[in-house]
């Protein structure tokens, strides 16, 4: 095997794995990135790209972004940059064969700095971060090339010169990162003239600093203050955004200290001493840190998948996904339980005791309420809400991220679309492109809004621009005749499941940023006389989730009056019964035998059972209860929206 | 093989030599071409009116001329260049003709010929306008820009961007003139660096117009004809979604006043500030001797409630034109009067601007409140004042909102900000008013690429016309408005006199409020001013 082949080979072995990890694990990850990027086959939309210093890198790296739509693909041209990134590591760098594993320390910042993000990819402020960084490191290690293999100090000078300016014009930051990184390797360099190796890192260092101060004459897109971050990636929540850089900031130092120990690299290229623990240490924090800081969490993984199949409509995909994550882990929760429980019994100081709890929490499946409010709307799509939505596990834990992200954020425009808030829908719509730029996501929903009010002027503009893309243009063009034609749409998905819902009549509204409770008040308290079954049906769950009695009795009420068959539901007839029996009063309402019993067992069940606290009841309960609505009334409470 | 590369030789050579001969078909098809400059009137120093051609064809070819001057034109997109367009413009003809012709399956037809009218009164070099994207409550990107509409080059003269950072938002908006002149111009700041900038002397400052006694800082301006005022008004403002309705938003003031600035004294006073009516957009006349405004009464009490109340009587919010005498040298107020009882009609009139020469005062006319904007009902109303009459203008309205209008320097032209293109976002468009009063066709603001208008996902409003250029860099503007504080404006009281003509002492009060900020977020909603 040759030198070339030996110290490129981690690299490739790295990458490869990379991407079978991403294709068989992070396959709707890598969707929702492409969903939330925008790139338009257009010369203004390249134009634009022009408005910022990086702005380049940005649409050079959202042409990529778009094969995430096809998730193995896009994986693997991102593996494939990286693997280009770590072999040009190696000869760029002249990193030997002992140290041949540094070359992955660079990706395995890109990868941190990708799969790290978790919520985070709901608040970036980026024209694209998943490709466009690794991009950048590639055009650093070009700028080092390109300076180190000039044959004349002034040839040095030149392309040191226009890498600074047209480089940072291009790609911003990392162009700089480059010509910094090429004048410390420079002053390194034994081989080259005292003289060049004294002005090449002062140059470069000058470059640095004047190249984007002359520049802002240029721009009106950002603060001075702000010209030596241009091209790295922002969130819109500055600590986030120090954190979101940090791998980059990292990549940029050990760049340069890679650039600097270039002389020493020459010398240590024999010296097969240490080999083996030094690259082992190497990979073992390569492989740790990326292992260590890649983003895991279940309840992240469950929203994405269920977002990803509510946007195309597949209701009971989505309720599939809910059902698998919340029975995925039962017998290691039984297992928890069951040791929990032993710890429990050994305690009698209260402080302890909440202790245990608590350690114990993350041992057990609980929703987000977006996970609820998904599964919600899917049931309720699939005619089930009333059956199904109160045998399924319920809560509503927070998400595991530096901030909590707002639903608005997440997830407004699909939950209101179908509720048939469409206004509402369109008004997040717009907050979340100004805040967060258009992603195809966004231009959907506004062409699906504007069709559904018959807005086709106002449809035609978001369709013309999802004509521009690559993987979003046969949705347009299948839309397009429903935009002019309001029968056809009103016959066609999922507009015929949409309308039923907008039911009500015209009114001001403000969300406060709170979707959960806006739409559980439009259901509550906005009923007009046009009101249909579905909104009936919607209203009766909403109630039934607000745990708030007068407000069952009325919606019941509704739903009875547009039901055509009165069957009613087993979880209804559980709110009937435990509603009837706390207020002591007879509706008249018949509830089945094997309700009464049910209620009746659960009853039993509560006086006799010794436990403490609801929380340690709850995962019992669950077991025994958990598919009643009594067991929601009493064990699913004090629920925190976003 | 061999036929294979000749036919495609063959489909190359007649693709390119795509010109309609004398066998073309005459069509009764209408032509449409975006953006629509059929028969319309151009003023002879605008930019190059590039169109492109909505019929479907395989091919295009346009005939454009104008006397002995002839351009022809291949494609859908007909675009110009300067030296065309101005040995079209430029000669003496008073119209450019143009003829389309388009080809499909290899048989050319020409299509009904259309006509530009242009007009020997030129139109103001410059406009300026915000950019802004299309939301309820967030913004990120908000740009003034001036455009040179002899040509296509726009400047932006600030932004936001270059004072906000990433957790201290900035906006910015009315940016206005006195006298169509670079030398005087303000806009406001709010928020992070907030205040409203003065460009007069030669110098730029920074003002806080909020008082102990004003609600609000200065909204709405309309700088004086002839003296260093500003007048405007102050704004208390709400905004809410229509759950169900083309009309997507409603804006409302739940309270405003109407304030004088002067500019040498740093001071405001009060104007109009009755605590029953919601006084709103003042503008002055060519004179300088009357200020109009509109006003709606409304007594709801004050409280945490008005605000809920107001949206639920929002239909009940009808905007009356009022003038008010004004002595300039002594700053003077005389009574105020009725001018337009659009209550009387169940309407509401907004934004009056009064041309320069002084003959038309043009308004907006809607359903309800003060916001005409967000509401498709809203059209362009015109007082003349030569003829007396006053009417609803129909040969320019469109189904959709027309609101932010300004008359040229010279009167002949005016712009306005309408959404007729799609409902939703605001766009430029221009038209020129004849002497007997009446308005050619409206035509859209020319774009170097015609489908501009189209694919552009931002809006344009309040547009302001200039004689000159700005001379003042975006980065002298954000260095100014990022290191220097708004100097607090002084407050003085009001000189007025009652019917009589006898001077009147204002027992002053701002509609009892006092202490409200310049802009809060506050539990998701914004107040705007």
């Amino acid at each position: 095997m040759s030198s070339t082949i030996r110290k490129t080979m981690p690299v490739i072995t790295a990458t490869a794995v990379l991407w079978i990890v991403l294709v068989f694990t992070q396959k709707t990850f890598l969707f929702k990135n492409a969903d939330l990027s925008l790139f338009l086959f257009d010369w203004n939309f390249l134009k634009e790209s022009f408005l910022v210093p990086g702005g380049f890198l940005g649409w050079a790296g959202s042409f990529f972004t778009q094969f995430l739509y096809i998730p193995w693909l896009g994986a693997l041209l991102w593996t494939i940059l990286l693997m280009t990134a770590g072999i040009l590591t190696v000869r760029i760098l002249k990193i030997p064969e002992s140290l041949s594993l540094l070359a992955i320390l660079p990706i395995a910042l890109l990868v941190i700095a990708n799969m790290s993000l978790g919520y985070g990819i709901f608040i970036q402020r980026v024209q694209d971060y998943f490709f466009a960084p690794t991009l950048g490191y590639l055009l650093m290690l070009a700028v080092m090339a390109a300076a180190w293999n000039a044959q004349k100090g002034w040839h040095t000078a030149v392309i040191l010169t226009v890498s600074a300016f047209a480089g940072y014009v291009l790609a911003g930051i990392f162009a700089l990162a480059g010509v910094f990184a090429a004048g410390i390797g420079l002053a390194s360099d034994c081989g080259r003239k005292n003289r060049d190796r004294i002005i090449a890192p002062v140059l470069s260092a000058a470059l640095c600093i004047i190249a984007p101060l002359l520049l802002y004459g240029l721009y009106t897109r950002y603060r001075i203050a702000d010209s030596w971050t241009m091209g790295l990636p922002t969130v819109s929540d500055d600590q986030w955004t120090a954190a979101v850089r940090l791998p980059y900031h990292i990549l940029i130092v050990i760049t340069s200290a890679f650039a600097l120990a270039k002389g020493f690299f020459a010398r240590t290229g024999s010296d097969k001493r240490h080999r083996l623990p030094l690259q082992a240490g190497i990979a073992a924090v390569a492989i740790g840190s990326v292992v260590l800081f890649w983003y895991k969490d279940e309840n992240f993984r469950t929203e994405l998948e269920m977002s990803v199949a509510a946007d195309n409509f597949d209701w009971e995909k989505v309720t599939d996904i809910y059902r698998n994550a919340s029975e995925r882990h039962l017998n290691k929760e039984k297992k928890a339980y069951g040791k929990r429980q032993t710890e429990l019994k050994a305690v009698q100081d209260a402080s302890v005791y909440n202790d245990i709890l608590k350690e114990y929490e993350d041992r057990f499946f609980e929703p987000t309420r977006l996970m609820v409010m998904l599964r919600d709307l899917a049931l309720l799509k699939q005619d089930k809400a009333l059956d199904m939505a109160f045998r399924l596990r319920d809560g509503g834990r927070s998400q595991k991220s530096r901030t909590q992200i707002p639903m608005a954020f997440q997830a407004a425009r699909q939950l209101y679309l179908n509720y048939g808030l469409i206004n509402m829908e369109y008004r997040w719509c717009l907050e979340d492109q100004v805040e967060h730029g258009w992603c195809y996501g966004t231009l959907k929903y506004m062409a699906m809004h504007a069709i559904l009010m018959n807005e086709t002027e106002f449809a035609a503009k978001y369709l013309d621009k999802l004509d521009k893309t690559l993987f979003y243009r046969k949705w347009s063009r299948s839309q397009r005749p429903l935009s002019a034609d309001s029968l056809a749409m009103s016959k066609a998905l999922p507009y015929r499941e949409i309308i039923p819902y907008m039911s009500f009549d015209d009114r001001m509204s403000n969300d406060r940023v709170k979707v959960e409770t806006y739409i559980m008040k439009h259901f509550l308290e906005e009923r007009d006389k046009q009101a249909t079954h579905q909104f009936d049906c919607a209203a009766l769950l909403w109630a039934m989730r607000s745990q708030n009695i007068p407000m069952f009795w009325k919606a019941l009420s509704q739903y009875i009056d547009t039901a055509t068959e009165i069957s009613l539901p087993q979880s209804v007839q559980e709110a009937i019964i435990l509603y009837s029996s706390l207020e002591n009063t007879d509706m008249g309402i018949e509830v089945s035998k094997k309700v009464t019993d049910s209620y009746a067992a659960f009853q039993k069940y509560i006086q006799r059972s010794g436990f403490r606290s609801e929380k340690e009841a709850s995962f019992p309960m669950y077991l025994r209860f958990g598919n009643t609505f009594f067991y929601y009334y009493y064990f699913v409470r004090g629920l925190q929206t976003f | 093989m061999k036929r294979t590369a000749l036919y495609i030789a063959a489909l190359l050579l007649t693709a390119c030599s795509g010109k309609p001969d004398e066998n073309a078909v005459k069509s009764n098809e209408n032509i449409r071409i975006f953006p629509d400059y059929t028969d319309v009137v151009l003023p002879r120093n605008i930019a190059p009116a590039n169109f492109m051609i909505d019929n479907e064809a395989d091919a295009y070819f346009t005939i454009i001329s104008n006397g002995d001057i002839k351009v022809e034109k291949k494609g859908r997109k007909v675009c110009f260049s300067k030296s065309e367009w101005n040995s079209l413009t430029d000669c003496c003809g008073s119209s450019i003709q143009i003829q389309v012709y388009t080809e499909t399956d290899g048989q050319w037809t020409s299509l009904a010929p259309f006509s530009i009218s242009l007009s020997d009164d030129l139109i103001d070099r410059y406009i300026t306008y915000r950019r802004i994207p299309v939301a309820v409550e967030a913004y990120e990107v908000l740009d003034l820009c001036q455009r040179d509409i002899t040509n296509f080059k726009e400047k932006i003269f600030f932004s936001n961007t270059m004072v906000q950072d990433n957790s201290n938002g900035t906006c910015v908006n009315c940016h206005h003139t006195g006298n169509y002149s670079a030398g005087k111009m303000q806009f406001h700041v709010r928020q992070f660096k907030g205040g409203t900038v003065l460009y007069f002397d030669g110098a730029l400052h920074k003002v806080n117009m909020k008082t102990d006694s004003t609600m609000s800082a200065g909204v709405y301006p309309s700088w004086h004809p002839t003296h260093d005022y500003i007048a405007y008004s102050n704004n208390k403002t709400h905004q809410s979604v229509h759950a169900m309705s083309h009309d997507k938003l409603e804006v409302i003031d739940e309270e405003n006043d109407i304030i004088l600035y002067n500019i040498r004294e740093n001071a405001v006073s009060p104007i109009e500030t009755d605590s029953a009516e919601l006084e709103c957009f003042p503008g002055w006349s060519a004179d300088g001797r009357t200020l109009y405004y509109v006003s709606a009464h409304y007594d709801a009490p004050f409280g945490p409630d008005r605000k809920n109340r107001i949206f639920i009587d929002r239909e009940q919010l009808h905007f009356n034109l009022y003038a008010k005498p004004f002595d300039p040298d002594t700053r003077t107020w005389g009574p105020h009067y009725l001018v337009y009882d659009a209550a009387a009609a169940d309407s509401s009139m907004t934004w009056p601007r009064l041309s320069p020469d002084g003959r038309y005062l043009m308004s907006v006319i809607s359903t309800h409140g003060v916001f005409p904007l967000d509401q498709i009902a809203s059209d362009l109303f015109l007082f003349d004042f030569k003829k007396g009459t006053a009417r609803r203008i129909d040969e320019i309205n469109s189904p959709y909102a027309e609101s932010y209008h300004v008359w040229s320097s010279n009167s002949r032209w005016v712009m306005w900000s309408t959404r007729r293109e799609d409902g939703v976002h605001t766009r430029l468009y221009f038209s020129h008013i004849d002497d007997d009063g009446h308005f050619s066709k409206p035509f859209a603001l020319p774009q170097k690429d015609p489908e501009f208008n189209r694919s552009f996902l931002y809006a344009f409003n309040i547009p302001e016309f200039m004689i000159e250029p700005i001379t003042v860099s975006a980065r002298e503007f954000a260095a100014f408005i990022a290191n220097t504080d708004a100097v607090p404006a002084a407050f003085e009281s009001k000189r007025e006199t009652n019917e009589k003509g006898e001077l009147i002492t204002t027992d002053y009060r701002v509609d009892g409020r006092t202490g409200a900020s310049q802009l809060e977020y506050n539990d998701g909603e914004m107040y705007l001013h």
